[in-house]
Formats: structure tokens, sequence, C-alpha cells
């Protein structure tokens, strides 16, 4: 499973990101705009959600519970310093799907107990593209993660996210994970289309 | 047959993605899943076969199964 999360450079908006990952096949995507006004952020998540009903995608915005619950998208991304999973799940009920973020076994039990559906797990390693990251976990912390969450009967997919190349997909889905996040790496990619194909190959090899 | 959703062994009758769907009662939207690691979109879900020991990944909000 291949999760993209939209971002921006100088080339692309985040609008041309996520249509180059729809384009390339990918069928999870996650708007995260995490500076940008409410207005703005509605705006683009009402085109991008348009896009991927069409594309037969999961639509999955970072952060806005709120707009989540109004455009009616298919459920929210909740980081270290957004609104708690359960206050989430007690805003939006059953019908949508929450994901968090987890550096540690504790995170991912406290979300798993909060009524998470889903773990974004990382960072893999250090990444330009998230600012005050935890510490990286690398492909030894998501063994140790994913053996103790099977241990506690957690069997919640955890998603490996966090500055994650072509090269290191292979080694990270053998550690048992769900799936990978990617951001950074399809955009710098020459041709970001071809790219996420690419991608999308490699994860599911 | 004997399959793992979510790591979690499960024995089912489904013999498609799509009827696993339907026994698990999913929703209509708000789901996500994947055989093995390939994601595969809702539309494809009944011509997808499912086989003993296959992995399942589903990813969906919090009611049912």
């Amino acid at each position: 499973m291949l999760q993209f999360i939209s971002h921006y450079t100088e080339r692309y908006s985040y609008l041309d990101s996520i249509r180059m990952a729809l384009d390339g096949g990918c069928r999870w995507v996650q708007l995260r705009m995490k500076d940008a006004a409410d207005d703005e952020v509605r705006r683009v998540a009402e085109e991008a959600q348009r896009w991927c009903r069409d594309a037969g995608a999961t639509f999955i915005v970072d952060d806005r519970v709120e707009l989540v619950r109004q455009i009616g998208a298919d459920g929210v991304h909740l980081g270290k310093n957004d609104m708690p999973v359960s206050e989430a799940r007690a805003l939006l009920g059953d019908g949508f799907i929450i994901g968090g973020t987890a550096n540690t076994f504790d995170d991912i039990r406290s979300h798993y107990e909060a009524g998470a559906n889903y773990i974004g797990c990382g960072p893999f390693r250090f990444t330009t593209t998230k600012k005050g990251l935890a510490p990286v976990l690398g492909l030894e912390g998501y063994t140790y993660l994913i053996k103790r969450a099977r241990e506690e009967g957690i069997n919640l997919p955890i998603v490996a996210i966090g500055g994650i190349t072509a090269d290191d997909i292979p080694a990270i889905m053998s550690t048992g994970v769900s799936g990978v996040a990617l951001s950074g790496t399809v955009l710098r990619a020459e041709n970001p289309v071809e790219e996420m194909k690419k991608l999308i190959k490699i994860t599911e090899k | 047959m004997k399959i793992n959703i979510n790591n979690k062994p499960t024995d089912t009758t489904a013999t498609t993605l799509g009827e696993l769907a339907q026994q698990m009662a999913l929703p209509e939207k708000g789901v996500a899943m994947a055989l093995g690691t390939k994601m595969v979109q809702r539309a494809q879900w009944a011509e997808t076969a499912l086989n003993e020991g296959d992995s399942v990944i589903i990813i969906k909000a919090a009611c049912g199964g």
C-alpha cells in the first residue's frame, strides 16, 4: 500500500502533486497543508476530493477535523501536535477513518486505545519535508514496533513515513509494515507521474 | 479458508475481496483494501480472488469487523 502525502515545490502546487499521484496510479491521498489558511485548504480539499472520488482513491486530510466532517472526506490524519485521536473520534463519530502519527510504541498503543484506524509511523530517516521531528526509527525501529504491536494484540495497519525513497522501500516493507507514505521523493523526480508508477511497483512487489 | 486480516488469522467463506467486504458489512465509503501489498480499489474488489493464506489489509472507519 502506497500513500501519497501532498506537498508543494517551486514547480508544483498541492493540487499538481495530487493530480500527478493519481495519474501515476496512487489510490490513497493525504492532503497536508500545514501552514495554509482555512479557506485555501477548503478550496484545494474540495477539488482534490472530487479527483480522488473519480479515481476511486481514499482521500484523507491532515489535521483539519472540522473540514473533514463538513466536506465528507474519507478521514483525517492527526500529527503529534494536532487534536488527540479520542477527541477527533468524538467529533466525527464512527464514519470516518482516523490515522495518527506515532514515533514510539506508547504512541501506537495510545492511538489504538483512542480509536485510530491506522498509524503513520516514523520518521524512517531525517527529512526536510517536516519540521521538528522525533528521532529517526530506521529499519530496526520498524521491526521492533511491528513485533511489539503484534505481541500486544494491536492489529492496526502501520504505515512507514519520513524521508523514504525508492531504494528503501523493499527493506521497509520486509519489516512487516502495511505500507509506505511518500511525499518528497515523488515530487523531486524528473517525471513524478512515472516515478509514482515505479514506486507503486516496488511497494507492491 | 484461512486468511490474515491486518495480521489477524481469520476464517472466511469469501472467495473475493467483494464477498469479504459484504460479509464484513464494510461501508460504502471510507474503506481502503490491499491484498498483500497491492492496493485494490473498490471497483475491482468483486473480481479480485482470495486464496488460502492471503494477507488482506483493511483500513476503515471505526465501525464493524
